[in-house]
């Protein structure tokens, strides 16, 4: 501790060196500590948002290929299915300008209540949505960007099927991040054959709600031995794995963030050892001086090593610290600001990646602090002398 | 207190062998002034540095304060430095983040005393050599006959038997080297320590007990000073 007054002075001798060095400290280890809070804050959002009670039929050639209509009324009469209701991708847009910019679905207005029951839209809304065949639900997170109200009228202009439709807004799913809007199954299936274009005889998934877990696995099973050899394959999951298997297309994203967040770090080493190396030589005088008075080749590179650690690990708390803040920030502000944010608020810092962030910076400090400190502990007091002065 | 005996310092420089130092002998007594003169390149800094135990002789045996040097590692040296010996620059070398007194405290950090006794020794010292007003000021906010002062504070701090001093006036006005020149001299007469002094400055001659001249590696001759008792 008595060589502590030594270290910090000379640490803050130059002080924008000093504060810059730190501040890319801080940086990297802000970033690498937001990116270790990916993992988690995914499995966050996926309890959020899916359920284990809610599996999902698809046809087992991918998303974009459709199902027979006919299959939904042969899985709702299946053993364990308390409802089923279809999603048809309509894709239809608002602005043309901006592109499809909310997911819109064809639905059928009967089950939606109970497969989606948790999702608490409320009851007179469910019976409005049943009653006028030009009613639409929207999810809370498009109603606000789009600045709608329940009772507006819009109109959708198709992308997928050649009809324009007009709603009336009869509802709203309460979720503030909820982007979908819903509309009649039967309302796009009249208005393809006003237009000539026949009825709609396909669907795109199939959402089934089961009130029993032990349930699920053999309802899946059964769901996809009864379609296999037929013109659809089906390929069924739950909610929470299909959600997953979202996801698990962005862990391979994360782990290749966090490999280049792993590269950023080490050119922080470079940065912080070239540095230390700066300080040392700048200071070569000085530490030949010291060794003359008496100090030991293990005492200066102590006191040398001691500043380059402290300075990647003040920069490091600054950093990881930084980190806790912005998450706990997005957690109570963001999501009140603008519903498309809320999710951010799924990633933390805990205690678990503050600690691997200081200590990440603690080491950044040791490697960058280490060869320097060792080489100018090594070299001969009376040739520097001779060679400084 | 310091025996050089027969002592030679060979320097590799390339291929090539540059003899600094060749079969010198000299004894100094404790309390004593010693001037160490000589052109550029006679040896006196080489001479200065191996009995100060900044470098090991090729050659001869270095003993001062009882310890032969030739055999100490350089961490006992370092050990050695900071018992025995302490150490004024031409060019002050001050450490300039830090103010006077605790440039004076640096030798202090080697020891087991604790942080008040430090700095009230760092503060006696800088009062022997008239500087305690300015304890608290950095070294680029002293003139360098001050600075000078200062590093003398802080070679005597530890209470070293020997005080080295390498071209101590050689960055001094002239009223300031002859103070500097003085306050060495004192510190020889009334601490009894012995300071040995490597120097160009003619006038250094009046204020030593002895004076070593040295050319071309070779003690030339050995002659009293002009110092008075």
């Amino acid at each position: 501790m008595k060589f502590l007054p030594l270290i910090w002075s000379n640490l803050v001798r130059n002080k924008l060196r000093t504060a810059l060095t730190s501040a890319a400290i801080a940086l990297a280890v802000a970033l690498v500590c937001l990116l270790l809070t990916m993992p988690g804050g995914l499995d966050r959002i996926l309890n959020e948002i899916a359920s284990n009670n809610r599996l999902v039929v698809l046809n087992k050639a991918g998303l974009v290929y459709p199902l027979p209509y006919s299959y939904l009324q042969k899985v709702r009469a299946m053993d364990g299915v308390v409802a089923a209701a279809s999603w048809t991708w309509f894709g239809g847009v608002f602005r043309e300008e901006k592109g499809v910019e909310f997911p819109n679905f064809a639905v059928e207005p009967d089950p939606i209540g109970v497969v989606w029951e948790d999702w608490g839209i409320a009851p007179e809304q469910l019976e409005a949505f049943r009653r006028y065949r030009d009613a639409a639900i929207v999810g809370r997170g498009t109603l606000d960007k789009q600045g709608w109200k329940i009772g507006d009228r819009i109109a959708l202009k198709g992308t997928v099927y050649p009809v324009d439709l007009e709603f009336q807004i009869v509802g709203e799913i309460p979720d503030a991040q909820a982007p979908h809007l819903w509309f009649q199954r039967e309302y796009l299936d009249q208005a393809l054959r006003a237009a000539g274009r026949g009825g709609l005889e396909t669907l795109g998934t199939i959402w089934v709600r089961v009130d029993d877990p032990d349930e699920v696995a053999p309802l899946l099973a059964r769901i996809d031995a009864a379609f296999r050899n037929s013109e659809a394959e089906t390929a069924s999951e739950t909610e929470k794995s299909y959600f997953a298997n979202f996801f698990g297309a962005l862990e391979g994203f994360v782990t290749v963030i966090l490999i280049v967040t792993g590269l950023v770090a080490l050119c922080i080493v470079f940065i912080a050892a070239n540095t230390a190396s700066m300080a040392v030589r700048e200071r070569m005088g000085e530490i030949a001086v010291l060794k003359a008075l008496g100090f030991s080749r293990r005492l200066v590179f102590a006191t040398l090593f001691a500043e380059a650690t402290l300075l990647s690990t003040l920069g490091g708390m600054l950093g990881a610290f930084a980190a806790l803040g912005i998450t706990a920030f997005l957690r109570q502000g963001v999501a009140g600001w603008s519903p498309a944010l809320g999710p951010l608020g799924s990633f933390v810092v805990t205690n678990t990646i503050l600690v691997q962030g200081l200590f990440l910076a603690f080491f950044v400090g040791m490697l960058s602090g280490v060869v320097p400190s060792f080489g100018a502990a090594r070299r001969p007091v009376a040739e520097t002398l001779r060679e400084v002065f | 207190m310091i025996e050089i005996r027969d002592v030679s310092r060979v320097y590799r420089r390339g291929a090539d062998e540059v003899h600094a130092l060749e079969g010198v002998s000299l004894s100094i007594g404790a309390g004593r002034f010693v001037a160490l003169m000589g052109p550029s390149g006679s040896g006196k800094s080489t001479l200065l540095n191996l009995l100060a135990g900044l470098d090991r002789p090729s050659g001869g045996d270095v003993v001062v304060a009882g310890q032969r040097l030739n055999d100490l590692s350089e961490d006992e040296l370092a050990g050695f430095r900071a018992r025995h010996i302490g150490f004024v620059f031409q060019f002050f070398n001050l450490i300039p983040v830090l103010d006077a007194q605790r440039n004076v405290e640096l030798p202090l950090l080697l020891t087991h005393l604790g942080r008040d006794e430090r700095r009230a020794r760092a503060l006696t010292a800088l009062r022997v050599v008239g500087l305690a007003e300015r304890a608290s000021h950095k070294p680029g906010e002293l003139s360098g006959g001050e600075q000078q002062r200062v590093a003398i504070a802080r070679a005597i701090v530890s209470d070293p038997e020997i005080i080295v001093a390498d071209e101590p006036t050689g960055d001094l006005d002239a009223k300031n080297a002859v103070e500097i020149l003085g306050l060495l001299r004192d510190l020889a007469r009334e601490f009894g320590k012995t300071v040995v002094m490597v120097t160009h400055d003619p006038r250094g001659e009046a204020f030593v007990d002895e004076i070593h001249h040295l050319d071309k590696g070779v003690l030339r001759d050995s002659v009293p000073g002009g110092a008075r008792p």
